[in-house]
């Protein structure tokens, strides 16, 4: 259990905002910190690491302190259960994949190396310098080196965004993988709603520094006020013109659909727009899957 | 998407079911949907909402006789018919309000529509949507 109740003033191009964070997450959760730029998010996940302290409030992890501003306490980064991956990978250019992970471990272990190297499928990286490696490369090694201190909270500030689509599934995958394997708190900071519908069962929505709303994916996301039944979120790989209508494919989950929409409805849609896609329940047609 | 905005008039209910009478620019559109006013607090007599329906659920008919089960029909004028190889959109106007149809080229060419012709559009009611009107 993390309990946090923050408050801290910000200063930034935009003025000054009071981040006020009051939320709780339960260990196994998977929780998306949403927001606009400059809402607050960074900052929130910096708190959480202990990269920055905050005026006034507490952080309880486990009923162990790590902040309180009454009582003076604010552990040092390291001496939080944590792990972090930025957007930029930050490896050390110098070292090899191997040793940018060990750099990380309290206790050099070579047997949880390999055991890492195995699990996020970097077996044979492992001797080459992050200069040669592909984006989607570097990103799994910082995401190794950040489970390399065995954390409890995993923390996690847009670590996918940088990534063409296909990479980022495969490593969505594998997030999932290891916030299951190794039993973790992950806080992801993301603004891809289909990577939030996938990995996460929590989302904090954050705006100018206030928790806007709070909830699960669905709870956060899904607009209950159209009486459409069947509905899908889903995010625009491609329109078509075709005859006077338009055609839209849109990626829904592991699915693609197609769909059509007049020229009025395309204005404001671009690829790789999310879509709410409703159907009335009077209209699909369903076929029993036999097996 | 036609997104027209009205007035709930009439709620009828079983279990959950209800059928909801929306009146928009004088003229009465039915929507049938899965919700009833104890699911959904937006569907309530007097309440504003927005119906929505596909333009290529709006068919056309032209001198049409005798009865139909269908339960919206709405007459209208056509302004504007633009024609394609597979489908042609129709701009229907009824009182002071703008409506879309996209039908097959084909049964436009055999109706031989016109624009400025009169026409009664067709809407099955279970192709009605309703939406709620949030501010802001």
């Amino acid at each position: 259990m993390i309990e946090i109740d923050i408050e801290k003033k910000l200063f930034s191009h935009t003025g000054e905002m009071n981040l006020k964070i009051k939320t709780s997450a339960k260990k196994g959760d998977f929780v998306t910190v949403f927001g606009e730029s400059g809402a607050g998010k960074t900052t929130f996940l910096r708190i959480l690491a202990g990269l920055e302290k905050p005026d006034e409030g507490y952080i309880k992890v486990d009923n162990q302190v790590w902040f309180d501003s009454t009582a003076k306490i604010n552990l040092p980064p390291q001496k939080r259960k944590i792990g972090f991956v930025f957007q930029d990978y930050a490896l050390f250019p110098n070292m090899t994949v191997e040793e940018n992970i060990l750099f990380a471990m309290e206790k050099k272990d070579k047997k949880f190396l390999e055991n890492l190297l195995e699990l996020i499928d970097l077996k044979a990286l492992k001797n080459r310098k992050p200069q040669t490696l592909s984006g989607g490369q570097k990103q799994r090694v910082a995401l190794a080196r950040a489970i390399a201190r065995k954390p409890e909270i995993l923390l996690l500030d847009e670590p996918l965004s940088a990534l063409d689509i296909k990479t980022r599934h495969i490593l969505q995958e594998e997030i999932a993988n290891i916030h299951k394997q190794f039993k973790l708190t992950t806080f992801l900071v993301s603004h891809d709603y289909s990577e939030i519908f996938k990995l996460s069962n929590k989302v904090i929505y954050i705006k100018n520094g206030k928790i806007l709303k709070e909830g699960s994916p669905e709870e956060v996301f899904l607009e209950n006020r159209i009486s459409g039944k069947v509905k899908f979120t889903g995010e625009v790989l491609s329109i078509k013109k075709e005859d006077i209508v338009y055609v839209l494919t849109v990626a829904v989950g592991n699915n693609i659909i197609r769909v059509i929409a007049t020229e009025e409805e395309i204005k404001n849609i671009k690829i790789g727009d999310k879509l709410l896609i409703a159907v009335k329940a009077f209209n699909p047609i369903i076929f029993k899957i036999n097996s | 998407m036609n997104k027209l905005k009205g007035t709930i008039k009439h709620i009828q209910s079983a279990e959950n079911i209800s059928i909801v009478d929306v009146e928009i620019d004088n003229q009465n559109f039915r929507a049938i949907v899965l919700e009833t006013p104890e699911t959904s607090s937006y569907l309530k007599e007097g309440n504003q909402v927005f119906i929505l329906f596909k333009e290529t659920e709006v068919s056309i008919g032209k001198i049409i006789k005798g009865e139909i089960s269908l339960s919206n029909r709405i007459k209208c004028r056509i302004k504007k018919i633009k024609k394609g190889k597979i489908l042609t959109e129709l701009k229907l106007l009824f009182n002071n309000t703008y409506i879309t149809s996209i039908i097959t080229t084909a049964s436009a060419e055999r109706l031989n529509l016109k624009e400025g012709e009169k026409v009664e559009a067709f809407i099955k009611a279970n192709e009605v949507s309703i939406m709620e009107i949030v501010d802001g």
